[in-house]
């Protein structure tokens, strides 16, 4: 799926190098403030050096890797991943204020098929809401799982 | 031969048109709730419980049964069609089973991943009906040094799933080890990496990250390319049902899968995730034709997946002669049985063996039932992908994040979930191999473990995991699984320049 | 003046009537929510949908809802009950002796004097055991072992800082060793600790006797004590205190109601609970689970956790896992 580029500082992996070197730092923090220690054999810090020391490794490969190789990922649908990513949101966020879990998913399927290019809105949301009135019933009712309720739910 | 005669009126019981009916019902729901992303055996089985309560004793007993298989064996469908497992122990199925989909071969990869499960659950039920008190007394023999080994190995052979590049697999393990980290150390009850959220403090749930990798990221990516190749629905080439070649290739790997998985599942803390990375790296390595791994090679799903259900039975050995649930699903079964008053334990094969084996006969029920369904239904699933995508998607992501919402009905996990997704999205989005990530999540914390209570028990003579004979022998193992390549590649070259 | 006495009789009984029925009534209609905070398969899981099963059942209340919310000991659970369930008279918790020391050792955010204890419900006795082929015959070598080499005495439990471990360390204490040397082998739960002692590795186990019994009673492993404050019925073990060791641990489980809840709605939900726990439906799950009935109501409850507090936080600090 991705292509070589020409040679040259490649971005991407540089950004990756960071990150992995900020993930190998913040651990390491974290197992030196550690406080409880073993009484015998070895504490729970050194799986955390280990794996600290394993990230900055990697880390390093990046950094020479960046300026060695690239790949280009080719072009990119961001407006479809907004939509995906609204989608989500909305589901977090319909969780979050106590909109319920039908809202939250109905939400959710109505964005991802814009996202896929639908644009038939209305039938999208009854097809979503029909669906997730149907996985609410289904876990709530008979199997007496309780989904997070919201106006929607308390309908039923 | 007295086991035999309870045997036979076990299946006495079992056969009755109504225990049948039950058995039936029973696998229908545990498929039609375990193939939905997400939701794992474990969550099947006791949501799925209750149902079974309102029967009598031995028609709820085979209903169980019939459950458990059902949901073990929903979890492959997903994997290989949609490329998202609904569990751990399917990561490894969706490899070379979504290839195989993706190449509108996804009728013979369900099928394969049906009968290996079938082949697979028959022998090791059999070996749990006739093995099972002899398989317990050498599996708690097995030591923390003696788990450490094991772990050593399962993380070598993980490389077979790193793909192209060892920089980029080694960096998707370093993630996965990093996230294992997370949570409060089981050892000592010291938090690691938890920056004081109590949500993070029991850790990375395996699950989530298997859906958020799967699911999520591979929605994301999908979408994120929709729109330069958009992809059809994938039309299915040839029959939807193995070929005779595609018998002659999965057989085997169904035998070994079967052997790798049943000792494993047997012991006290083997799981169901280790037999399948085994599983895949001995296939990769015994394949006629180890290119086409990666590209949907029919024996990374029939070894992995009957390693995973053979597992399940033998996940079943300490459960019944110890009473000792080793995983989620086994701790839920357990709950299951105490509900008939039968407390698994030593004496339960000599004090209910009416109960023992007809339970044993209802999972030989079960089990061919399991198949009696779903190779005519491998027809309806393949045509799960001829769901338009904007649907099929919308579908997926409503069912991973219920999934996740049911397990654990917290805002905090379900932006777990998403975060994860994101993280899957850019490791595909740059050709990361994601299957790594999850292995290092389940393997770093038992390999931390099982090292540092060998350390604990040694006082801290690291000459603990030497002295033990299983211990060496299986670190011997691993440093030789991960020298050999190198050295015969030294060989080969001093051999080309001597020509 | 007949007619006016007996209207005014009429008019007693009827108000006799409603006080006492009222409760009953209103009991019979109580939707609930049991929040078991941890996650299904575990103890507080069964012990919530134990109740929940007797409770309608038993027609203590008309439906009962169970919800888990897995994580930290408890704590997670515990945090979001106490916002989500403040004054509420139909949501329930599920807690018990692992979560006062997990608030203890997670440095929780709330503790129990955060909510509202309705009734202790049950309480398990530890055991503790040592493998059939141990050299240890009673409580009495184990301790004089402990005492001679307390480093090379391994002990298997559940997690680190539950009660299990709590245990081994009073019995180091008291065998006259540090508890903060006590070798102590943390499992994920009873059941991988039992296979660590069937095969040998350690010395001595703690574990629910429920957990064990299976092994106890076909030999496989020798029970040298509970930790239960009398002898217990079926069990052969002796308590510790019979044998001369002032230790009592009992891994008790209780319920409790939201935050500052009505006076008028904690009596209902009191009173359902008695009423379930009375029945003979509960008592005869507790006897098919092996648990041990350990009931006391709201007052005692709460008085009773304010000791196991503090007794709880002096035990983790000897261990070294509480300041």
């Amino acid at each position: 799926m991705t292509t070589p580029t020409a040679r040259g500082l490649h971005r991407p992996t540089l950004v990756i190098a960071v990150a992995l070197f900020a993930l190998a730092f913040i651990t390491w923090r974290d197992a030196s403030a550690m406080q409880i220690r073993a009484t015998y054999g070895m504490g729970a810090d050194a799986a955390s050096y280990f794996v600290a020391l394993f990230l900055a490794l990697m880390g390093a490969g990046h950094l020479v890797a960046a300026f060695r190789w690239g790949d280009d990922p080719g072009p990119t649908d961001w407006k479809a991943v907004g939509w995906v990513a609204l989608g989500l949101g909305s589901l977090i966020a319909a969780l979050w204020f106590g909109a319920g879990f039908i809202i939250g998913s109905t939400l959710l399927f109505v964005f991802t098929a814009r996202a896929f290019g639908r644009r038939a809105w209305l039938a999208d949301l009854a097809l979503g809401l029909i669906l997730a009135t149907g996985i609410f019933l289904l876990f709530n009712k008979l199997l007496t799982l309780s989904l997070p309720m919201g106006p929607v739910e308390r309908l039923f | 031969m007295e086991s035999l005669a309870f045997l036979m009126q076990g299946f006495g019981t079992a056969l009755d048109p109504m225990n049948l009916a039950f058995a039936a019902i029973g696998v229908l729901l545990g498929t039609a709730v375990g193939v939905l992303p997400g939701i794992g055996p474990a969550l099947t089985v006791a949501l799925l419980l209750p149902i079974t309560f309102k029967l009598d004793p031995g028609g709820s007993l085979i209903m169980f049964a019939g459950i458990y298989y059902g949901g073990m064996y929903g979890g492959s469908t997903t994997a290989i069609l949609l490329n998202t497992p609904g569990e751990s122990a399917s990561v490894v199925t969706a490899l070379e089973g979504n290839q195989m989909a993706r190449r509108g071969r996804g009728g013979p990869a369900l099928a394969t991943a049906a009968i290996g499960s079938f082949v697979a659950t028959l022998i090791a039920t059999m070996g749990l009906a006739f093995f099972a008190p002899l398989l317990v007394k050498v599996a708690i023999q097995f030591g923390p040094w003696d788990y450490f080994g094991l772990m050593l190995i399962a993380f070598v052979t993980v490389s077979a799933t790193f793909g192209s590049s060892p920089l980029r697999g080694l960096t998707s393990l370093a993630i996965g080890l990093w996230l294992g980290l997370i949570g409060i150390d089981q050892l000592t009850g010291q938090a690691r990496l938890a920056f004081g959220v109590p949500n993070l403090l029991d850790g990375v749930e395996v699950t989530t990250l298997a859906v958020g990798l799967f699911a999520i990221g591979e929605a994301l990516h999908v979408a994120s390319r929709h729109l330069f190749n958009d992809e059809k629905p994938i039309a299915i080439k040839g029959s939807i049902w193995m070929s005779r070649q595609d018998w002659r290739r999965s057989w085997k790997p169904w035998l070994r899968g079967t052997a790798i998985g049943f000792p494993i599942g047997a012991l006290p803390a083997g799981g169901a995730e280790i037999p399948t990375f085994l599983s895949y790296t001995t296939e990769r390595k015994l394949a006629e034709k180890p290119e086409e791994f990666g590209q949907g090679a029919i024996e990374g799903v029939a070894g992995p997946e009957a390693a995973n259900n053979a597992s399940a039975a033998g996940t079943l050995v300490p459960l019944l002669t110890l009473g000792l649930p080793t995983s989620a699903t086994a701790a839920v079964m357990l709950a299951g049985f105490q509900q008939y008053n039968l407390q698994p334990g030593p004496l339960l094969f000599v004090q209910h063996p009416d109960l023992v084996w007809g339970l044993v006969a209802s999972l030989f029920i079960a089990n061919v039932m399991l198949l009696v369904l779903n190779l005519p239904l491998v027809g309806l699933w393949v045509r799960l992908l001829k769901i338009p995508l904007p649907w099929l998607y919308a579908g997926i992501l409503v069912f991973a994040c219920m999934g996740t919402i049911a397990a654990n009905p917290s805002v905090v996990e379900l932006m777990m979930l998403v975060a994860f997704g994101v993280l899957g999205f850019i490791m595909r989005r740059y050709d990361y191999p994601i299957a790594p990530v999850v292995v290092g999540l389940i393997l770093g914390p038992m390999a931390d473990s099982a090292l540092r209570r060998s350390l604990q028990m040694s006082l801290g003579d690291p000459m603990v995991l030497l002295q033990h004979p299983g211990s060496a022998t299986m670190i011997g193992i691993a440093v030789f699984a991960l020298l050999a390549p190198f050295v015969f590649k030294g060989l080969a070259r001093f051999r080309q320049d001597e020509d | 003046m007949t007619f006016f006495r007996s209207r005014l009789a009429a008019a007693w009984l009827i108000a006799a009537g409603a006080a006492s029925f009222a409760p009953a009534a209103m009991a019979q209609d109580l939707e609930l929510t049991i929040m078991a905070p941890a996650g299904a398969g575990g103890g507080w899981d069964s012990a919530a949908r134990a109740l929940q099963e007797v409770m309608m059942s038993t027609g203590n209340a008309r439906s009962v809802q169970v919800v888990n919310v897995p994580g930290a000991g408890g704590t997670v659970g515990l945090a979001q009950f106490v916002q989500g369930a403040a004054g509420s008279p139909n949501q329930l918790l599920v807690g018990g002796i692992t979560m006062v020391g997990a608030i203890i050792t997670n440095k929780a955010p709330y503790d129990l004097t955060a909510v509202t204890p309705l009734a202790r419900l049950t309480g398990d006795p530890l055991v503790v055991v040592v493998p059939a082929s141990s050299p240890y015959q009673t409580m009495s070598d184990l301790m004089e072992g402990i005492k001679g080499d307390v480093e090379r005495t391994i002990w298997a439990g559940g997690s680190a800082g539950g009660a299990d471990h709590m245990l081994s360390a009073l019995i180091t204490q008291a065998a006259g060793a540090d508890p903060a040397k006590v070798n102590y082998v943390a499992y994920s739960g009873g059941g991988e600790a039992l296979a660590a002692m069937l095969g040998g590795q350690v010395t001595a186990g703690i574990s629910g006797y429920g957990e064990w019994q299976g092994q106890i009673e076909s030999g496989d492993l020798r029970a040298l004590a509970i930790s239960y404050p009398e002898a217990i019925e079926g069990i052969e073990a002796q308590p510790l205190k019979a044998q001369g060791i002032d230790i009592e641990l009992v891994n008790w489980r209780g319920i409790f109601a939201g935050p500052g809840i009505s006076d008028e709605d904690k009596a209902t939900l009191e009173q359902a609970i008695a009423k379930t726990v009375e029945s003979p439906e509960w008592q005869d799950l507790l006897k098919a689970r092996g648990w041990s009935d350990y009931y006391a109501p709201s007052d005692e409850f709460t008085a009773f956790i304010a000791s196991e507090s503090e007794r709880v936080t002096s035990i983790l600090t000897s261990i070294g896992l509480a300041e």
